[in-house]
């Protein structure tokens, strides 16, 4: 039987504003949403609300304290973050990196994308509507997470902590165990989330065949990180151009196959077990030695007109620094290229058609951090 | 359902497990002696005069300008008929700590080690009601090194 | 039984004592209930809860009164006034006329009636016109959603929770929950309707709106539903009418499943000790209540809306067809267990087909080897 619609009967869409203050935004991120009923017709994203001139700032500040507001464009991952910017600087001024301070390098940012995963697990299991548990677990492990960055850095999320060259300064003598330590309490919290969510069926039917989104869309879009690989697309930067040592630990790149929101979620799930692995491998080959290089100017100076970009497989992406130095001890230009930014164009072609709850969860999914997003 | 049953398990492991928190404000957790708080300056006992001799490298290093050094000669230097070996002595230093991005660069700039982290609670819990009161001024910054409150760290 | 407290004959009088004790008492327990809830959830997650207002953070919910009972009273300027300003009322009211029918103990009511069961559907039901007038009256988007999903949501689990509650009393032969309670003294009735106790949990946690069906008031998506725009005591009156339908919900659950303070140490017991035999029934449903609100997310509305009428309705209609055909034929009521039984695991079954992913997509996350990045 086909039911005719009455065609007089005019309905009119609803403008729905979400954020900046919303307590599912996931920062100071704003969209409109147009629903009929409860579907979502059209969705207008907002960004900017976080713009803080990062990239300005950097270009009057030199090297040193350029590390400090690299901090701040991804303060859910400032190592990794860190990590770009100074491997973009060592490239332009042919710094050799003690092999030391790489092995600690690698092996703080991937304790930083546990703690970054961490986190997002906690918003997205509330985004979900679980009330509060998945985000006091996470903040749980999180918690340990940073206590140790606070023990080896002295700060809990704006580390400051490398520098062009190696680290600002040696970890403290029960580094090891305590990683050891630390990576035991996040085994028992992915094991708890696995238990919690991943097999619910509440969860399952939230999450399943939501938000799609094909491996075509995703690299049109430019996505990169778990979103992009939830969607079938096996890129990871730490294996397609290794930096550091990441080409002599035995790691696996977990992919999804549907680019779904579970997908998405288990994507990142597994991922953190391969963390956990990375770091158990590079503890075994941490060795003594220095963590600068022997002849470091007091003031870093880079050679005059070049330019480099690098990039680096941060918690939710591909994270590049584009540098051009026109010589002098600060650059003349520096962009972020943020995945987070890119990431979150799909939002649209993900959310529409969907349901009011699922655009919630989608935005949730790409896990967004708003400081990177406008920097 | 049975992943639901599973989830209501968890979260009964965790109701056994018990708390993991503690009431903030009135337990405090140890600090880590590299804890980065607000910048300090230090006093120097033997001599009785802060290390700093107002070199203003820490003000020129400081990424966000927090820091505002004033030099001047050091009444109690030898040729002064004084026990101390510094020519010049700081006058007057103001760090705004409503500006202060707590990177630790101008204890790594500092070449009398006369500055330093803040490593205990009372660098954290600096609430005040007007942003003005976040400007410390000299004695602000060295009572703490004065009376002995913190174990500095500095990394060599 | 209704022969009148401190020995007061004139009926009316008699009810108002009544009526009022039930008032003070709820209060009470609203407050009690929000310190247990807070504190218990808190444990589920691993947290202290409340601990700065007096011992233990006893007197959190003290303060919670106060500081609502202080706060300004505000309404949106292109809000609807009446309707705004009447909904927490036409919230509170119904699900405080429940009161009228639970027992506490044995003649510890506020009235018995015939209809008990079939008068506390009728009240508990109105509650949703207050929560419409609620999220129309606001002129808010994300109220108005919320009103809408909530009528959605009230109208769709009342059959269920309705049919449920029938079945039972087809079991205990009566709408009368005095009647029902002392029909239980020997066997409970969850014993006979294994199938309808879960179907109750399910509905009446959709009739409380938690977890998982806090669709209307779903913090993370339309922040509140209804309440979006109150303030003060008017909020705290949509607040005191939630948890206190918790607490009718749990005493019902007490009286009609568990056998009230009739089961099972008989019905001769004393008063303090059918109190404490009811209280105890009704804690454990409202600590099953917040253990599912700490450990599930929520359902999308559509999905909501499927298990209700092609999930839950049709079971419920299935067992009170079979009620009534045991019954007619005096078949021994082991049989209703059985079928209980069967219809528990279609319910697991038909969840779980639900989730389950359709063969055309495989969700199964392959892993990458070394060699297949490129």
């Amino acid at each position: 039987m086909v039911i005719e619609s009455a065609p007089d009967f005019e309905t009119q869409d609803l403008l729905i504003n979400v954020g900046p203050q919303h307590p599912s935004t996931h920062g100071v991120f704003r969209m409109i949403l147009e629903v009929d009923g409860e579907i979502v017709k059209d969705l207008i994203p907002h960004i900017g609300y976080l713009h803080r001139g990062a990239e300005k700032l950097c270009e009057n500040n030199d090297f040193r304290q350029g590390v400090g507001y690299m901090d701040r464009t991804e303060y859910l991952a400032s190592h990794n973050a860190e990590l770009s910017y100074v491997m973009a600087v060592e490239a332009l001024a042919e710094l050799e990196v003690p092999e030391r301070a790489q092995w600690i390098r690698m092996i703080l940012c991937e304790l930083n994308r546990l703690s970054s995963h961490f986190m997002f697990l906690g918003a997205f299991g509330v985004d979900v509507g679980v009330f509060g548990t998945p985000f006091i677990y996470a903040w749980r492990e999180r918690e340990a997470l940073i206590d140790l960055f606070e023990e080896i850095s002295g700060d809990r999320m704006m580390y400051a902590y490398f520098r062009a060259g190696g680290l600002a300064w040696e970890v403290p003598g029960n580094f090891e165990e305590r990683v050891r330590e630390v990576l035991v309490s996040t085994r028992q919290g992915m094991k708890d989330f696995d238990n919690l969510l991943t097999r619910n069926e509440i969860f399952l039917a939230r999450t399943k065949n939501v938000g799609i989104i094909s491996a075509e869309d995703a690299i049109e879009l430019g996505m990169s990180g778990p979103t992009l690989r939830a969607s079938g697309v096996s890129l990871d930067i730490r294996k397609s151009e290794p930096y550091m040592y990441y080409d002599q630990i035995d790691f696996e790149v977990p992919i999804g196959t549907n680019g779904d929101v579970f997908d998405r979620y288990i994507v990142r799930l597994k991922e953190m077990e391969q963390s956990v692995s990375i770091i158990e491998q590079c503890l075994e080959r941490l060795n003594d030695g220095p963590i600068m290089p022997e002849r470091m100017p007091r003031m870093l100076r880079l050679p005059e007109g070049q330019e480099v970009y690098i990039r680096t497989e941060a918690p939710r992406g591909e994270y590049g620094i584009y540098l051009v130095s026109k010589g002098g001890n600060k650059p003349w230009r520096l962009k972020v290229r943020s995945a987070c930014l890119s990431n979150l164009q799909a939002l649209k072609k993900m959310s529409v058609g969907q349901y009011v709850a699922d655009a919630i969860i989608i935005l949730g999914s790409i896990d967004i951090v708003l400081s990177e997003v406008d920097r | 359902m049975r992943g639901i049953i599973k989830s209501l398990a968890t979260t009964m492991s965790t109701f056994i497990r018990g708390p993991v928190t503690h009431g903030y404000p009135s337990k405090h957790r140890e600090l880590p002696e590299r804890d980065r708080a607000f910048p300090l300056l230090l006093w120097d006992k033997d001599i009785d005069e802060p290390f700093c001799t107002g070199c203003h490298a820490c003000e020129r290093a400081c990424p966000v300008e927090c820091m505002t050094v004033i030099m001047k000669d050091n009444p109690n230097h030898e040729s002064q008929d004084g026990n101390s070996k510094r020519r010049k002595i700081v006058d007057e230093f103001w760090i705004d700590y409503g500006r202060c991005m707590r990177c630790n660069i101008c204890v790594e700039v500092c070449n009398f080690e006369a500055i330093a982290m803040n490593n205990t609670w009372s660098g954290h819990e600096t609430s005040v009601y007007d942003r003005a009161d976040l400007v410390m001024d000299l004695p602000q910054l060295m009572a703490q090194s004065k009376s002995d409150e913190i174990q500095e760290w500095v990394a060599d | 039984m209704n022969n009148g407290i401190y020995g007061i004959e004139i009926a009316w009088l008699d009810a108002v004592i009544r009526l009022h004790i039930i008032v003070g008492l709820m209060t009470v327990v609203v407050m009690g209930l929000i310190y247990v809830e807070r504190k218990v959830l808190a444990r589920f997650q691993q947290r202290l809860g409340p601990t700065r207002t007096g011992p233990a953070g006893l007197l959190q919910s003290v303060a919670d009164g106060l500081k609502l009972v202080g706060k300004e009273d505000l309404r949106p300027r292109n809000a609807d006034p009446w309707t705004f300003e009447l909904a927490p009322y036409m919230v509170f009211i119904p699900v405080f006329l429940g009161f009228v029918i639970v027992p506490f103990a044995f003649g510890m009511q506020v009235r018995i009636l015939e209809l008990g069961l079939i008068y506390f559907v009728a009240t508990s039901s109105l509650g949703i016109i207050g929560w419409v007038m609620a999220g129309w009256g606001s002129d808010n988007r994300y109220a108005m959603i919320g009103g809408m999903r909530a009528a959605a949501q009230g109208i769709s689990y009342e059959l269920p929770l309705v049919l449920s509650l029938i079945s039972v009393a087809m079991v205990s032969e009566s709408y009368n929950l005095n009647e029902i309670v002392l029909s239980q003294s020997t066997y409970p009735n969850l014993l006979w309707q294994p199938l309808v106790l879960v179907i109750f949990i399910i509905a009446g946690l959709a009739e409380l709106n938690r977890t998982p069906f806090d669709i209307p008031v779903g913090e993370s998506e339309v922040v509140g539903g209804p309440f979006v725009e109150y303030s003060g005591i008017r909020w705290s009156f949509f607040f005191l009418a939630e948890y206190a339908a918790l607490f009718i919900m749990g005493l019902i659950f007490a009286a009609v499943f568990m056998g009230g303070w009739a089961w099972p140490l008989g019905e001769e017991l004393g008063r303090g000790w059918q109190i404490l035999l009811v209280t105890v029934k009704t804690s454990l449903f409202i600590f099953l209540i917040f253990w599912i609100r700490a450990s599930v997310p929520r359902l999308r509305i559509d999905q909501l809306m499927a298990f209700s009428w092609k999930i839950l309705l049709p079971l419920t209609f299935a067992q009170v067809l079979i009620n009534g055909a045991v019954l007619v034929y005096d078949a021994p009521l082991w049989i209703l267990t059985i079928t209980g039984l069967v219809g528990i695991a279609v319910l697991v079954r038909l969840i779980e087909r639900a989730v389950r992913p359709s063969p055309a997509i495989s969700n199964e996350v392959v892993t990458a080897g070394n060699e297949g990045a490129s």
